[in-house]
């Protein structure tokens, strides 16, 4: 069974922004305004060893939100990717203080009690209800793992910075890369030459 | 503005009392600030810097969107689905069997003299109301509160995926709602009741007999001294005083999102309330055991606010005797 994850290559990533439209773009039915999937982080911001990396919900292997959940409402499908069920969400927030990487959000950010329906990335991949019905482009967007298809971020990805797919397949194709940047050891990719470096 | 400063109190409040619970991740982002500060241009080290939390600029806008990642909440759920959630079923079921076994062997506290069925006035209507409001209350918040820590594990397992939803819709939405009518209930209960809850010197004897509510051993027949509430009274008291206060803060700072609480200030949130609800179940259940079960005549106080004169002299002999004294002693019509 292939394990699908998100890798964001730094050398390569300009802070395009192109991910983060492609999913509003893809989830459009399901995304209700200022909820926005995936957000691209820029470190160091105009400072030697800048650095840009797209994040979403990375499907976590031993996910947080899963085991913290109280209306139990997560799932893993078949190919490792982390899914949640909104008729069972019951908005209470705690998925989003236990992920690591902030991913779930909620529509409702000034009321008392619920915040709503929980929403996150869900890889294209859809949700528990029949695939391609209006029920899942409407709660949970798009299906394109359904169709054969990867993630439309990565898809669309001018630079191919961000890499969607199988585990072993992605990460052999960023060890290539790291390999023909000839600077094998290092992690991100990412080792700046700035004239600081050469005082 | 109102929201700012009311959040910035609850943040510094929660911290406060949970600086204990934190101790250890505390040092452990000191020392990750401290990486970040040395933090050297090479990509382990930027990495390093990325997993101990350095903020970035971004487009997003919700909460923290800078941060790319927040290992906190991750240690917080290691705290609570390890130690807090299989605590709270331990209490739970211990209390509960430890009371039924201690009830069946020991039997019921029994007057020694009898009903005198002369009664005898010990709440006032509106502390009788004011009980009844907070009781109700808090036993909706814990059984709500109950399936949304635990149902996942003993009620899921059982039922079909629409029952399921709507049970935990149901309980997340009463205990929402239920949440601030108990902390007014509370905060009155506790303001009213304190003057008669101090300890005094007689309170530490009461515990050495056990409050003379068993039936064998050396501790059969023994009544100790006691005031308007007895020891183990007051310390239910105090610990409803001070975990309601922590199970109420941290309980409105999560049940209002328009706080915007940064992720820790809310995780600790949810571990403060789970451990206070701990405290007060192991309580509520060992209060609820003692009034209706085992001290015979215990009830009625609650029920017309009189209780009979022979359980006023057995149970809380030196207040009787100051009211006798004083003359505020009235019997019931
Ligand atoms: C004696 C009183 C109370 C008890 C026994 C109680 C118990 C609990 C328990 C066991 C949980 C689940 C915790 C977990 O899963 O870690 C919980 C969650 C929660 N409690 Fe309470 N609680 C009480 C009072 C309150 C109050 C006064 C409020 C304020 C409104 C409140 C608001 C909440 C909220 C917002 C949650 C998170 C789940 C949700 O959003 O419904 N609680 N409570
Ligand atoms: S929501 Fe967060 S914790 Fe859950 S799988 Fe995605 S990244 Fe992991
Ligand atoms: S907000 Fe929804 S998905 Fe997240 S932990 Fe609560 S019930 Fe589960």
């Amino acid at each position: 069974m292939a394990v699908m994850k998100f890798l964001c290559d730094t050398k390569r990533c300009i802070e395009c922004n192109g991910c983060v439209t492609a999913c509003s773009n893809s989830n459009s039915e399901a995304l209700v305004w200022g909820i926005q999937r995936r957000r691209v982080v820029t470190l160091k911001e105009g400072e030697p060893g800048e650095a840009s990396i797209s994040v979403a919900c990375m499907h976590c292997t031993d996910a947080p939100c899963m085991a913290v959940c109280p209306a139990n409402c997560f799932y893993r499908t078949d190919d490792g990717i982390v899914l949640h069920n909104k008729a069972t969400c019951i908005g209470c927030g705690y998925c989003f203080y236990a992920c690591p990487f902030g991913a779930p959000q909620f529509p409702q950010k000034t009321s008392f009690g619920s915040r709503g329906k929980m929403d996150k990335c869900t890889y294209c991949a859809g949700g528990p209800v029949p695939d391609f019905s209006k029920e899942e482009v409407e709660l949970y967007g798009a299906n394109r793992i359904a169709e054969g298809k990867l993630p439309l971020c990565a898809e669309m990805c001018s630079t191919k910075a961000l890499l969607a797919g199988d585990a072993e397949v992605i990460s052999s194709i960023y060890r290539q890369r790291v390999a023909a940047r000839s600077n094998p050891n290092v992690i991100w990719g990412y080792d700046p030459q700035t004239a600081a470096d050469f005082k | 503005m109102m929201i700012k400063s009311l959040r910035r109190l609850l943040t510094l409040l929660v911290v406060l009392m949970s600086v204990s619970v934190v101790m250890p991740s505390y040092a452990a982002n000191e020392q990750t600030s401290q990486q970040m500060a040395n933090a050297e241009q090479s990509t382990a080290d930027m990495w390093r810097a990325v997993k101990a939390g350095e903020v970035g600029t971004t487009a997003a806008t919700e909460v923290e969107a800078g941060v790319l990642i927040n290992t906190f909440g991750n240690e917080g759920k290691i705290i609570k689905n390890d130690y807090i959630n299989p605590a709270m079923m331990a209490v739970v079921v211990g209390v509960f069997s430890i009371f039924l076994i201690f009830f069946l062997v020991n039997g019921p506290s029994k007057l020694t003299k009898g009903f005198s069925g002369k009664m005898v006035l010990r709440w006032s209507r509106a502390d009788v109301i004011l009980h009844w409001g907070m009781a109700i209350s808090c036993f909706a918040l814990i059984l709500t509160g109950l399936t949304i820590m635990l149902g996942r594990h003993i009620i899921q397992p059982f039922i079909g995926h629409e029952a399921w939803a709507f049970i935990i819709h149901f309980c997340k939405t009463v205990h929402d709602w239920v949440g601030p009518v108990f902390f007014v209930f509370w905060a009155i209960c506790v303001l009213k009741w304190m003057p008669r809850q101090t300890f005094k010197s007689y309170d530490l004897k009461w515990f050495l007999v056990a409050g003379g509510y068993i039936n064998f051993g050396p501790f059969k027949g023994k009544h100790p001294h006691s005031g308007y509430a007895n020891a183990g009274e007051k310390m239910w008291f105090w610990s409803l005083a001070i975990f309601g206060l922590f199970i109420c803060t941290t309980g409105l700072m999560l049940v209002f999102p328009g706080l915007a609480l940064p992720r820790e200030v809310a995780m600790i949130a949810v571990l403060v309330h789970g451990v206070s609800a701990i405290v007060i179940i192991g309580f509520t259940i060992v209060h609820i055991w003692m009034a209706t079960a085992l001290s015979e005549g215990g009830l009625e106080c609650m029920k017309s606010g009189y209780c009979d004169e022979n359980w006023a002299i057995q149970h809380h002999d030196i207040w009787y005797d100051e009211i006798k004294a004083n003359g505020s002693l009235k019997y019931q019509d």
